[in-house]
């Protein structure tokens, strides 16, 4: 997949420079590949991607109180900040199933493929403490035919 | 995004600067920076200034939009960002006003211990005690916490951490609020949030928290030392940490409430991460009752970690923590919300502070204050980085009338992270404090330790500086570190 985002001139997802906190740009083909390259741009963050193995599967479910692209794109991240923090899980792999936008709200379908902290393998780069809506965007760039999101995490 | 350079800043002395009210940005009140040239040229730059008048637009905020000589770029509100609102003249209270890591704040811990007496033994001091003291994310290692004893610390913080058997009841009189906040109601704090605390009371987290022993290097008032129970090179242990993950999601939570509540109550805000609501609101009072929670959270962790380095330093010295004179010097946060009584225009009136990245620096008299402290005002904790120093400092008369009490709470940001990451290698300066400067150094991530670098931050002595000359604050006694363990 990054053969293809390279041929195109793009990374799926890249660090930002922020005064005092960290940011992410991240991008996609579609709306669930620009999801899944958040996910796995946070994780990146984190930790060391290659040391993560995709030993355990985990699915997720989201609905409800988001009313935007933006809402669910936070609730999404805080999600897996949950599993990170709670289950002590590491994921290198997001699948994003479905992204849905209905008269009730949106909704997400994902599995997530990792595996738990082992500090001898993985080293922690960074506690994430949230992601923000300082400078939270999702748009689509018309010209290069993908999505394109900013977020800021307080670390 | 910002109304970048539209604010005029007027000089009013070297460390005070006013933006101007200007209705058409939206300014119900004036800016006040204290700060110098070179600091306040370094906020405009990273465009804070237009932060602190974004605050400035925000409804029943009294007398100005406050900003510390540590100011640097938040969401939000700026890091630095003190203001006071008015439940009378529809005031707010915002979650982005407090910030992510609710009542984060600092811990000092004093002793009878001469620094000349470990200095041999720093080193197997510090690993004991980084065995003893969890830290990083995703590790574990905090209390274990039943439901019922969870919602125990949040509703009543230290008290709840005594009666479970950690500290000493002595500690209680030298933390604000005494260890915990009124109205604290764990209801109002989610699930979610509930099982991100459950298993971190205890624990340091990473980022720019940190623990470390100290010595007092240099006394600047022999009096209010001597109140404070300071004198040269006496060891001193500090510790950096606040609310943890149950902290951090209640701030989410409530971000989400309070743009709905904004919305509804026609608050207009120029940056989502402002949204607030009403004090007297149902929401207002839901999130101050969370808050509040989490920042029982917060001096509870810090407690149960002072107890954790009591324990380690008590098996390593053989005396017992009382011998060795392991008070708590004093426990202040510096991300808070809180009701106030200050005086406006003569009068008394009750204010919802907002204090992020800001310090209480009550003055002398106050009667929140222990007896010990009265006369000299109250203790303000100023920790530095880890390559330079600390400050202990003590609150004014004038940072009552200037600033609603309040100074500031560290070196500051200079340097984004990303660009620390890249141009200093962690394992060299590691080396090189414990080479050059003596001071040992423990970190999980070398990355980690190259983001707290100390060319990172701000010059602390500048800031500090700038807060004396500003009047809100005394200088007491400067601290450097014998040995840092890095969160």
């Amino acid at each position: 997949m990054e053969d293809k985002y390279k041929a195109a001139g793009v990374k799926r997802y890249e660090e930002l420079e922020h005064p005092s906190d960290v940011g992410l740009r991240f991008r996609g083909r579609s709306l669930e590949e620009l999801f899944q390259n958040a996910g796995e741009g946070m994780f990146s963050l984190i930790t060391d991607m290659e040391s993560v193995e995709p030993i355990i599967s985990l699915e997720l479910g989201l609905e409800g109180e988001s009313s935007s692209y933006e809402d669910i794109l936070i609730a999404w991240l805080e999600r897996l900040l949950y599993h990170f923090e709670v289950d002590f899980m590491l994921f290198s792999q997001v699948l994003v199933k479905e992204l849905i936008r209905s008269k009730n709200g949106y909704s997400l379908k994902a599995v997530l493929y990792g595996e738990r902290i082992d500090r001898k393998k993985h080293s922690i780069m960074e506690e994430i403490k949230a992601p923000t809506y300082q400078f939270l965007s999702i748009c689509r760039d018309k010209e290069r035919r993908i999505w394109e999101g900013t977020v800021i995490f307080d670390v | 995004m910002y109304d970048r350079e539209k604010y005029t800043i007027h000089r009013i002395s070297d460390y005070k600067w006013e933006v101007q009210m200007d209705r058409t940005l939206g300014m119900e009140v004036p800016g006040i920076i204290f700060s110098d040239r070179k600091l306040l040229e370094h906020a405009r730059n990273e465009n804070t200034i237009g932060q602190v008048v974004n605050v400035a637009a925000l409804p029943g905020i009294v007398r100005a939009s406050y900003a510390m000589p540590d100011i640097h770029f938040g969401y939000g509100f700026p890091i630095g960002g003190v203001a006071a609102f008015d439940p009378e003249d529809g005031g707010i209270i915002s979650p982005g006003g407090v910030g992510f890591d609710i009542s984060c704040g600092v811990r000092v811990l004093r002793s009878n211990i001469e620094a000349d007496d470990i200095k041999d033994d720093i080193r197997d001091i510090m690993s004991l005690i980084s065995y003893a003291v969890p830290r990083g994310t995703g590790r574990g290692g905090g209390i274990r916490l039943s439901g019922k004893d969870l919602d125990g610390i949040l509703s009543g913080g230290v008290d709840r951490a005594l009666g479970m058997g950690y500290g000493f009841k002595e500690d209680k009189e030298f933390i604000e609020d005494k260890g915990s906040m009124d109205d604290a109601d764990p209801e109002y704090v989610s699930q979610t949030a509930k099982q991100r605390g459950s298993g971190q009371l205890g624990t340091l987290g990473s980022g720019n928290h940190f623990l470390e022993v100290q010595a007092v290097e240099e006394v600047y008032d022999a009096g209010i030392a001597d109140a404070f129970g300071l004198f040269r090179k006496q060891v001193l242990i500090m510790v950096h940490s606040g609310s943890r993950g149950l902290g951090h999601q209640v701030c989410s939570d409530y971000i989400k409430v309070m743009q709905r509540a904004s919305e509804r109550y026609g608050i207009e805000v120029k940056d989502r991460q402002l949204a607030g609501a009403p004090l007297d609101s149902p929401e207002g009072k839901r999130y101050y009752g969370a808050m509040a929670c989490a920042a029982n959270f917060a001096m509870a962790n810090r407690h149960c970690l002072a107890h954790r380095l009591r324990h380690t330093l008590e098996k390593y010295l053989g005396q017992s923590a009382e011998k060795l004179g392991l008070y708590t010097l004093y426990d202040i946060s510096h991300n808070i919300a809180r009701w106030e009584t200050h005086k406006v225009n003569g009068d008394s009136r009750k204010l919802c502070l907002h204090r992020k990245g800001a310090t209480r620096a009550y003055g002398p008299g106050s009667s929140s204050l222990p007896p010990q402290y009265r006369q000299a005002g109250q203790p303000v904790i100023i920790p530095g980085n880890m390559g330079t120093y600390s400050y202990l400092l003590a609150g004014t008369e004038t940072a009552m009338e200037e600033s609603f009490g309040s100074t500031c709470h560290g070196a500051g940001r200079m340097m984004s992270r990303s660009r620390a990451k890249k141009t200093i290698d962690g394992s060299q300066l590691q080396k090189d404090l414990e080479n050059n400067e003596n001071i040992v150094v423990i970190a999980d991530s070398m990355q980690g330790l190259a983001e707290e670098a100390p060319q990172a931050y701000k010059d602390i002595d500048r800031v500090v500086d700038i807060a004396v000359r500003a009047g809100l604050s005394k200088k007491v006694a400067r601290l450097r570190p014998l040995g840092v363990i890095k969160g």
